[in-house]
């Protein structure tokens, strides 16, 4: 008994689950059917996990009502980020509203891809090793399985297969392609102009962009074909899950939310883009002018 | 015991350094949970590895985050360990 074996239980009876509940339909050896089952476990996970990302949007719309807040703190503080990041906060934590994801979705998610690491490997074995609820006759015929012609157990190094090795090639490139775009999405459309201070950042995210990719495919090749499935289903679910958000409702201050902010203004939905542009623009002069409440909260903060 | 402690800080400083850059700004504190563990473990050695654990800990999606150093002095009770 290890710490990890109620998660190969977990993990391996949902994809035994799914198995036995598409076996009518595709075939109880089919590839498309172990293939699947591996995609129904990341779907499962994501959903579990999407009350927690509609928790964090819920939070990043309460900051259009800070903006004009956020922007004093941020002129304040131009020169000292230190200071400017304990402000900014504090105004969350101040108004119990907090954008920001934490670690939680990560960590939440990491044992769960361990668990299918082992849960595959030990089905990579020869011969194949049951973990959890996978019985001898079950773990063979997964191990049997395959995704486009490559047994699901097979990895690039491990297998003299030229299908196997196209197949982890294309999948290790798919996982890099959706998390380049998905990566870049965010820089490019995805997250408030406040951060143009802080260029050491951004010029590290520029790095890690390229870098991630070859990453992936130097740690890519010792991966399962099963597990290589479930990292591209989980990257294009995030890829997908940041589209609609990006698109439906953008974080404020972002080119994202500039342009629906237009799309709107032309549909007649809001009366002046130029006015609620403004919070989020460069524009000092303007909120000052325009509104009161912010001044009067700013010298409660002191 | 300090030196005992340097492949946790470098640990902690390749994170910051091509780990956490990849991802979206996401910690819910001031200082980020990363650097509270760093500063913990240089001024509380080993505790500091709880310490930043625990925080971690509390950094999750029902907190509110908000500005929080590294105490100056710690209680060492027993249950205290870490607890603010």
């Amino acid at each position: 008994m290890g710490i990890l074996d109620p998660l190969y239980w977990v993990v391996s009876g949902v994809m035994v689950f799914i198995h036995r509940a598409l076996s009518p339909v595709f075939g109880e050896t089919s590839g498309v059917t172990w293939s699947l089952s591996i995609v129904a476990l990341v779907i499962l996970i994501r959903t579990l996990l999407i009350p927690l990302f509609v928790k964090q949007i819920k939070s990043q719309r309460a900051l259009t009502a800070l903006s004009p807040e956020m922007k004093k703190i941020q002129q304040k503080y131009k020169d000292d980020r230190q200071k400017q990041s304990e402000e900014l906060m504090k105004l969350y934590k101040q108004h119990k509203t907090n954008p920001l994801a934490s670690c939680f979705p990560i960590l939440a998610q990491a044992p769960i891809f361990f668990a299918l690491f082992t849960v595959l490997n030990g089905i990579g074995k020869n011969p194949p090793q049951a973990r959890g609820t996978f019985t001898p006759e079950l773990a063979e015929q997964a191990a049997a399985a395959k995704f486009l012609g490559a047994p699901i157990s097979e990895t690039f190094l491990g297998s003299p297969n030229t299908t196997t090795k196209i197949v982890t090639v294309f999948l290790i490139a798919l996982m890099s392609l959706t998390t380049f775009t998905t990566q870049r999405q965010l820089m490019v459309k995805g997250m408030p102009k406040l951060d143009t201070t802080n260029n050491m950042m951004l010029q590290q995210q520029k790095i890690l962009l390229y870098l991630f990719p070859v990453i992936f495919a130097v740690t890519g090749v010792n991966f399962p074909v099963g597990v290589l499935i479930y990292w591209s289903t989980t990257n294009l679910w995030t890829w997908g899950q940041q589209y609609y958000v990006i698109k439906r409702n953008p974080a404020p201050g972002s080119p994202a939310w500039e342009e629906l902010q237009k799309k709107k203004a032309a549909k007649g939905l809001i009366d002046d883009v130029t006015n609620n542009g403004s919070v989020a623009v460069e524009d000092p002069e303007k909120p000052k002018g325009q509104r009161n409440q912010p001044k009067k909260k700013k010298k409660k903060n002191k | 015991m300090k030196f005992l402690m340097a492949p946790f800080l470098l640990i902690i400083r390749g994170w910051q350094k091509f780990i956490a850059p990849g991802l979206a700004p996401r910690c819910k504190y001031y200082p980020s949970c990363s650097h509270y563990t760093y500063d913990a473990i240089k001024r509380y050695n080993i505790l500091g590895i709880f310490m930043g654990v625990w925080r971690v800990v509390r950094c999750n999606p029902f907190s509110h985050g908000g500005v929080d150093y590294v105490p100056t002095s710690l209680k060492l009770g027993p249950i205290k360990i870490g607890a603010r």
